[in-house]
């Protein structure tokens, strides 16, 4: 499995009308190398930016966030090209028209004629089970098939690492299962922030997130029982 | 209408001599059209460019339902500017007018009807190659294909702020329409960068990959966002 390095990682942001920036996350200190990794804490603890720094969509304001050595600042396409990012709400990330073009747009950098990137995708939507959807608008997908569409489309170029924010947060019980059994499935190393307890205790390791800070880093089934402590549950 | 629908953005897979004919074939033809527009000299050959532009629609295999829907939006404008010119000029200048206008509109929808946006990408890309010193040839298709997919997303937007103040009552206050529309669309804009962003899409094709120990940190290469208080 990759390495993901966080070393003394702060990231503030500008607070307006004030000399004083306001802190998100930090300090952050964290080799984290287990193939499942969940990351449970409140909306707003910071859960989202400590992902984000994993492939360089968020930079730290102090500190150094590396993949298997690569810094994600200095290094950040070759991070990308190891690191997939899958949002929360499916339709952000499906910018084109049809699951198709999405996972095409994807090969664009791998694949330069079209023959080969549309072979190359119709693998990747038939490795999926998606084939079958892959040319309806990204519209009249269902919250789940859009989901799914959204994980074939960055996993189309196979990526060491694949982070996914809330990722069962739009979905309904079974299409979470579903989701819960793609992933278990994946070879990737896979780094998750969630809300779903379930989908948490499904990791190797759970790091507990607040006011910015991990505050328990450990077995899931501990620390989901101590964010539900935390929780005043 | 679902996001999406429309003119632009929305392919219409196919197999038509349309659909097959090469993207710069459509591009003159719809230049043709543009240029056909400025040269008719009476409102019966606009009626003529019109079914020749409509039989070429119905040609494509894009149905009836798509060409009313997207006439739909712009039908008021052009009734208001028909009849401004019946106003200004005659009646007959008027019609020539509004006839080509639509006779364009509907040609480039055929044009996006029956061009995949990979099609449209590869074609832009291949155009913006001679440029590549200056810019990025892949970024500039991607650009466009993004703009194709963001006009409609607008548009349906427009939609609903329109829905959602006549809900309130303030269909009339310009700012109840036009400032949400403003902060959906930032909002949309940064969402469609993040996730391209994110998948690599906006990093340079080739080059250093690995810039040097010690090189700017915000900003630079391969640096997608600075901060923007993701919370957690």
């Amino acid at each position: 499995m990759p390495t993901i390095e966080l070393r003394d990682v702060v990231v503030d942001v500008p607070t307006p009308g004030s000399d004083t920036p306001r802190r998100l996350l930090g300090p952050v200190e964290l080799t984290l190398s287990e193939q499942r990794i969940s990351v449970i804490g409140a909306n707003g603890s910071g859960k989202s930016t400590l992902l984000r720094l994993v492939n360089g969509l968020v930079q730290p304001s102090r500190g150094h966030v590396r993949v298997d050595g690569l810094d994600t600042v200095r290094q950040g396409p070759a991070v990308r090209q190891r690191v997939a990012f899958a949002f929360t709400d499916p339709l952000s990330q499906l910018v084109m028209p049809t699951g198709r073009e999405d996972v095409e747009l994807s090969l664009r950098r791998r694949h330069r004629r079209a023959d080969e990137r549309r072979a190359a995708a119709e693998a990747v939507l038939a490795r999926f089970g998606l084939d079958g959807l892959s040319d309806q608008s990204v519209y009249d997908l269902s919250g789940g098939e859009r989901q799914l569409m959204a994980l074939a489309a960055v996993l189309a170029t196979d990526p060491e690492v694949l982070v996914l924010d809330e990722p069962s947060t739009l979905l309904d019980l079974r299409n979470t299962r579903v989701l819960r059994e793609r992933l278990t499935a994946l070879p990737q190393m896979v780094v998750l922030a969630t809300h779903d307890l379930g989908l948490a205790r499904d990791a190797d390791r759970t790091l507990v997130v607040e006011a910015g800070r991990v505050v328990f880093d450990g077995p899931p089934s501990v620390a989901v029982d101590e964010y539900v402590r935390r929780s005043g549950g | 209408m679902s996001r999406g629908d429309g003119l632009f953005g929305s392919y219409v897979q196919g197999t038509s001599v349309v659909h097959r004919a090469p993207l710069a074939a459509k591009f003159v033809a719809l230049l043709a059209v543009g240029v056909a527009t400025t040269l008719l000299p009476s409102w019966w050959t606009g009626c003529l460019l019109l079914a020749l532009v409509v039989g070429t629609h119905a040609l494509a295999g894009l149905g009836l339902g798509r060409l009313l829907r997207t006439m739909r939006p712009v039908l008021p404008v052009l009734v208001v500017l028909f009849a401004f010119q019946w106003w200004s000029q005659d009646a007959a200048m008027a019609a020539r007018l509004v006839l080509g206008i639509l006779a364009c509109y509907i040609a480039a929808g055929v044009v996006t009807g029956t061009t995949s946006p990979s099609a449209l990408i590869d074609a832009v890309v291949g155009a913006a190659r001679p440029l590549r010193r200056w810019l990025d040839p892949e970024a500039v298709g991607i650009a466009v294909a993004v703009m194709f997919r963001s006009i409609p997303w607008i548009a349906d937007a427009f939609g609903e702020v329109r829905e959602a103040a006549r809900a309130r009552g303030l269909e009339r206050n310009p700012r109840a329409l036009v400032l949400p529309v403003v902060i959906h669309t930032v909002g949309y804009a940064r969402a469609t960068g993040e996730a391209l962003a994110a998948r690599g899409l906006g990093d340079p094709v080739e080059g250093p990959q690995d810039a040097p120990a010690g090189g700017s940190r915000p900003g630079g290469p391969g640096a997608p966002s600075t901060n923007d208080g993701a919370p957690g």
